[in-house]
């Protein structure tokens, strides 16, 4: 037994030597930029129908029965909202027109990573980290950025995972708790047992390893939040979703200022394989679900858009065509949105590869034309203040794309 | 081999004494079935502390003094044989949970509220009731944590479809059925079960345009992995073979098909196999392929491996589990020999994940619980629901996914340990009175044994005691909270 690999374990602080604390200062510092919530939408989200391209024939006729009217199909009730002539809104995006008017909403298509495993596990691992295979580095793109770069911000909320676990793109040395709700992060009980359970735990997470800094971070979330008014924000309307509660948490940690750098969301349910529908059914509720969750985001953060920027991912696109179940297969090419008040938004980034049989990739997927990496890069830069992307995404050279303004 | 018999006998005794009480009287059954609450637990060193939290879901008062008194391989060989282990007092507590048994039609009749429309709640609910129950008071807790093991392999969410009743069917038939048997059957099951072929859309996939998803996941999670060298290709060829593979409506609701009438009946390419017409025995024939793929063998050893030893599991154990697997083609209970035996010397930390953080708990401190809503809600909370995990590739079984989340474990070693969770009850005065400890710090050391193997460091003990009585805690209160300390320390997170 390697038994010096293990916690000792009678001694309930661990101080244990194969989990040491790794303090190191940060290469960068700079003065703290936006704050960042990332929603990375898991399943690979069918962005062919969410940013629609209604210029393009070859789109109807690959998509026959999934495919969303264009806008001017007089003989359906829910058809494309246009964007720009050639691109559309799916209808259920009707309450974030809003900040695509105001040009506070980019949208990059054909946007994506190179891996073309096609498999969710992977591409989502890759992107989470950053890389392109399994050599790189463990820990996640967000991790590194925390590790980088010193903004003088030593609050335990300086990052969270929106839910019950920490996103992959979190994990690093800096340590990220989980939080599913404001108003249940707290010990219930009478203020005695309270007071006492809280004694313990400050004995029991003293140690100077890296699980007791986290036991740590844990109890100083708890001191600010319990300061805060978890009805504090009952004028926005926030979606009653998952997803809308978990950007309402957000939002009412931006607003309570409490140091939060960034944040990161999940919306799972896009592997939509079977029986997606169309203008309506099971993917236009999470269409809408998106939507009306960054519409009511991007409405009640009005007083902070010029220090926010919001991003949205997904692993992988879906094929061009519909498959046989009336879903549609893992394909390619995705899409990102950016919200922030200095996105040059109001416009559809990115080179458009086309839908046609000669444009189309693998076994008929759309292209990737700007990589993901490119998108990030340029928020780390110009709104996050960090230079290192070469750090962040090792072994890739971005190229700034001219998204922010 | 008397040794085994002598515990045979025992428990057999003790599961008739409980079902016969039960019977013949009003007394709440619950309280004559608190399992051996007499068994005084042993001090176990770390190793052997380690390899039976790592075999059950954490060691009770029982299992320790069965693990000292037979030794680890007698006890592992004891575990291979569930069938050998009487278990009736788990079962009379999963009397009550009628939907367990039922076939796919009966379930989905009892969901079927006539007047309602249909309940998707009720048999889903039992289904994660038994799970927990199970996971806290069988006696087969090797074949428990396979169980939990292969349903991440195979993992299919109640939330899908009819996976909502054909999960149950599911559970039974494939997942508890084959757990310590041969990976071929447990595949090949899996694979004709209604619920995987809803979970992963191959219901609906017919030659007029073949739906990918369980013909990739079939190779990418459940058997070669994602690094084993099919291609594209590979996957599209297996979705044309298992066109047609569906399952029955009305009056055989839930039952397996095999719809000649939409199969895709050209030939063929898999995996360097080239497969010309045969019906439903073209992708049999495929699955064949599979389970005795090298791929499959290392991609399996390997997240056995991980489950019972270490994230990065040694790659001696990898390769020899592996070869095993191989040359018994697939014998379960062969490779976890090779990992158990040969590896858990080696074996790495490893977090707990939520259902063995709480099982392992109530497990420890001889816990009434009924496993319903209040406990399934701190695992919500932690992030696992039995069956509840949405996209196919189960639980994530590392380390770091399941860290950043303390506050959901602090919450309920809190309540547990003031008894203020609704269904669950501990009685520490009752334990402490079996091992005769009289004043605080014998209490403590007493507590501090159960939970974390043996007793802390004076020196710790008395630091927290003190920290609990400057806090004004008085000695009851310095009990409970001190074991909601330690439910909740740094140590206990870890197995």
């Amino acid at each position: 037994m390697t038994l010096q690999t293990l916690p000792m374990l009678n001694d309930y602080t661990l101080h244990a030597p194969w989990m040491p604390r790794l303090a190191f200062a940060p290469k960068n510092s700079a003065p703290r930029g936006d704050t960042l919530v990332v929603i990375f939408l898991r399943g690979a989200a069918d962005v062919l129908n969410i940013i629609v391209p209604h210029g393009e024939d070859a789109y109807y006729a690959l998509r026959p029965t999934l495919g969303i009217p264009r806008p001017d199909d007089r003989k359906s009730k829910l058809r494309t909202l246009d964007l720009d002539g050639f691109f559309g809104f799916h209808p259920a995006l009707q309450n974030l027109l809003d900040a695509w008017n105001e040009k506070q909403l980019a949208i990059i298509h054909a946007c994506g990573a190179p891996d073309e495993s096609r498999s969710h596990f992977k591409a989502m691992e890759l992107m989470e980290r950053g890389v392109d295979d399994a050599k790189g580095p463990a820990s996640g793109w967000i991790g590194r950025h925390l590790a980088t770069l010193d903004t003088g911000n030593a609050s335990p909320l300086r990052a969270v995972g929106v839910g019950e676990m920490p996103q992959r793109s979190l994990s690093g040395t800096v340590p990220v708790s989980a939080l599913r709700s404001i108003a249940d992060f707290h010990l219930n009980g009478d203020a005695r047992a309270v007071a006492q359970m809280r004694s313990a735990l400050d004995t029991l997470y003293a140690g100077g390893d890296s699980f007791s800094a986290l036991g740590q971070e844990t109890l100083g979330i708890l001191d600010i939040l319990q300061k805060l008014d978890p009805k504090a924000d009952s004028e926005s309307q926030f979606p009653t979703s998952a997803f809308g509660l978990a950007l309402q948490q957000v939002a009412m940690l931006i607003k309570a200022d409490v140091g939060l750098e960034v944040a990161a969301i999940d919306l799972g349910g896009w592997d939509t394989h079977f029986a997606q529908g169309s203008t309506e059914g099971q993917m236009a509720n999470l269409i809408r679900d998106l939507g009306d969750g960054l519409a009511a985001f991007h409405a009640a953060m009005h007083d902070h858009l010029h220090k926010l920027t919001v991003v949205t991912m997904s692993e992988f696109g879906r094929r061009a065509s519909e498959n046989g179940s009336l879903g549609t297969d893992h394909g390619h090419g995705s899409m990102m949105m950016v919200i922030g008040g200095d996105v040059l938004g109001g416009r559809v980034h990115g080179p458009w590869p086309g839908l046609g049989s000669g444009q189309l990739v693998g076994p008929g997927d759309l292209a990737v034309t700007t990589d993901y990496r490119d998108v990030l890069s340029e928020v780390l830069v110009k709104r996050l203040n960090n230079p290192a992307t070469n750090e962040i995404f090792p072994n890739y050279q971005p190229q700034l794309r001219n998204i922010f303004k | 081999m008397t040794m085994n018999l002598s515990r045979r006998d025992f428990l057999k005794l003790t599961g008739l004494i409980a079902a016969s009480t039960a019977l013949a009287s009003c007394a709440p059954a619950n309280q004559l079935l608190a399992p051996l609450a007499n068994v005084v637990w042993p001090a176990l060193s770390p190793a052997d502390f380690l390899s039976l939290n790592r075999l059950s879901f954490g060691p009770n008062a029982e299992e320790r003094a069965r693990f000292a008194q037979i030794g680890l391989a007698n006890w592992i060989e004891e575990q291979l044989a569930p069938e050998s282990i009487d278990d009736h007092s788990c079962e009379f507590r999963l009397r009550n949970l009628g939907t367990l048994d039922m076939s796919a039609s009966d379930l989905f009749d009892v969901s079927d509220q006539i007047f309602d429309n249909v309940d998707r709640f009720k048999v889903p609910k039992e289904l994660r009731q038994a799970t927990l129950l199970r996971q806290v008071y069988s006696r087969r807790q090797l074949f428990e944590v396979m169980a939990e093991f292969w349903s991440d392999n195979f993992n299919i969410s109640t939330e899908k479809g009819d996976c909502y009743y054909l999960k149950t069917v599911d559970d039974r038939e494939v997942i508890r059925k084959h757990a310590l048997g041969s990976f071929r059957d447990l595949v090949w099951a899996s694979a004709h079960s209604p619920a995987m072929l809803v979970y992963l859309d191959n219901q609906s996939n017919q030659k007029a345009a073949p739906n990918e998803n369980y013909a990739r996941e079939l190779m990418e999670l459940h058997t070669l992995g994602v690094e084993a060298g099919y291609t594209q290709q590979d996957v599209m060829e297996l979705a044309r073979c298992l066109t047609g593979w569906t399952v029955k409506e009305h009056f055989w609701r839930g039952q397996f098909t095999f719809d000649a009438k939409v199969h895709d009946t050209g030939t063929k390419h898999v995996l360097g196999l080239e497969i010309h017409e045969a019906g439903q025995a073209e992708a049999e024939r495929v699955i064949e392929r599979l389970v005795e793929h090298p791929a499959a063998a290392r991609f399996i050893s390997t997240k056995l491996a991980r489950r019972f030893l270490a994230d990065e599991p040694p790659a001696e154990i990898i390769d020899k589990a592996a070869q095993t697997f191989e040359q018994t083609h697939g014998d379960i209970r062969a490779v976890l020999r090779v990992i158990l035996l040969d590896g858990l010397s080696l074996a790495q930390s490893k977090y707990k994940r939520p259902n063995n953080f709480i099982a392992s708990a109530l497990r420890a401190l001889n816990a009434e619980t009924d496993g319903d809503d209040a406990t399934q809600d701190y695992l919500l909370r932690m992030g696992q629901v039995p069956f509840l995990w949405p996209t196919p590739d189960g639980y994530p079984d590392r380390t770091q996914t399941w860290q950043g989340n303390l506050m959901p474990r602090w919450q309920f070693a809190f309540a547990l340990a003031r008894n203020e969770i609704k269904g669950t009850e501990i009685d520490l005065p009752r334990l402490l009175e079996t091992v005769h400890a009289k004043t605080l710090e014998e209490s403590a050391d007493q507590i501090a044994s159960l939970l974390l193997g043996s007793a802390l460091a004076p020196f710790a003990r008395d630091e927290l005691l003190t920290a609990l009585h400057a806090a004004g805690a008085d000695e009851t209160e310095s009990l409970n909270i001190f074991t909601a300390g330690i439910l909740s320390s740094p140590a206990f997170q870890w197995k």
